[in-house]
């Protein structure tokens, strides 16, 4: 879902503006918030992410996808914010190789990092009560990619790159199938690190 | 870091080379959604990216753009690279906690 450069047309500014002030308040959960304990935990979810993100999975109509992982990072961490700047360190260095132009990277982060970290970890926290924890985390990942891909058609229809509806079908479609591994992908690591360090987690014992 | 931190640290890394290892060999070459969007709704369009990557799309120029092997050179060398950032920024923007790091140590 990387926005390559000249597709956002004039808009690109846009986007860079809205993340440097959404870094400023991911920095600044981060100086309240993140702990010496956790510091082995965001090292290891952005390479993964960065590893995971190289790893198209075919779907059907010739086309492919991959996780985003920025649900993972939020539920994990307990906070979106810490998607914002795993998610913006990954996009970062994807874009020296070419996956997402410079121009474009305030975008990339502000979908990837921003609306799909709020909206995973916004779902998980309202529905792991009433569905449970493990099916909110698959529906809050499910969501991020799905509802990340909608924010680029919009994008790309503001910019005058795509028409608003087919855009809105043909990503929403996509990225309503590649939602299923996002989702899969996002319970098993979940669990596994529930498996080995439960106390990293924010209902672990001895979490924070 | 404790010895139990430095080990997931480790063991963590470590699966994600090893995903970053697979990559290159088992990942679909299909478009992704967004790529595959953009040939619906404007055949013929060509990115013209603003700066040229030495590593374009997670390949060694010198190696050809079929190979495997460029893409495991750019993607573990990616991984190892993020995560050597994640870590070092995170020293950097942590919280900072004088008294009270001896007992979040060990539990």
């Amino acid at each position: 879902m990387h926005i390559g450069d000249g597709l956002l047309s004039w808009t690109w500014p846009i986007y860079y503006i809205i993340t440097i002030i959404a870094l400023y308040f991911a920095l600044k959960w981060a100086r309240e918030n993140l702990d010496e304990k956790h510091i082995p935990l965001l090292a290891v979810m952005a390479a993964g992410i960065f590893a995971i993100q190289a790893m198209n999975i075919p779907i059907p109509w010739g086309t492919s996808g991959h996780m985003m992982g920025a649900a993972l990072v939020a539920i994990v961490f307990g906070s979106p914010w810490a998607a914002v700047i795993v998610l913006s360190m990954v996009l970062l260095v994807q874009s020296f190789f070419g996956d997402g132009g410079i121009t474009a990277l305030g975008a990339n982060i502000f979908n990837m990092g921003i609306i799909a970290g709020f909206t995973g970890y916004g779902l998980f926290e309202a529905l792991k009560k009433p569905i449970g924890r493990f099916p909110a985390i698959f529906v809050a990942a499910w969501a991020s990619i799905f509802v990340a891909a909608l924010a680029v058609a919009i994008e790309l229809a503001i910019a005058g790159t795509f028409p608003l509806d087919l855009g809105l079908f043909y990503m929403g479609l996509y990225h309503a199938v590649i939602g299923l591994a996002e989702g899969a992908i996002t319970v098993v690591a979940i669990l596994a690190i529930q498996n080995v360090r439960p106390d990293l987690l924010p209902w672990g014992k001895g979490g924070s | 870091m404790s010895p139990k931190d430095k080990k997931f640290l480790m063991g963590g890394i470590l699966v994600a080379v090893i995903i970053a290892f697979l990559a290159p060999f088992l990942a679909s070459t299909n478009p992704d959604g967004l790529d595959s969007t953009i040939e619906k709704l404007i055949p013929g369009h060509e990115a013209e990216p603003v700066y040229e990557s030495p590593m374009p799309d997670y390949t060694v120029p010198a190696l050809g753009e079929d190979s495997p092997w460029g893409g495991v050179i750019a993607i573990v060398g990616g991984t190892i690279i993020i995560a050597l950032l994640a870590l070092g920024l995170g020293m950097v923007i942590k919280k900072d906690e004088p008294e009270n790091n001896q007992l979040n140590k060990d539990e």
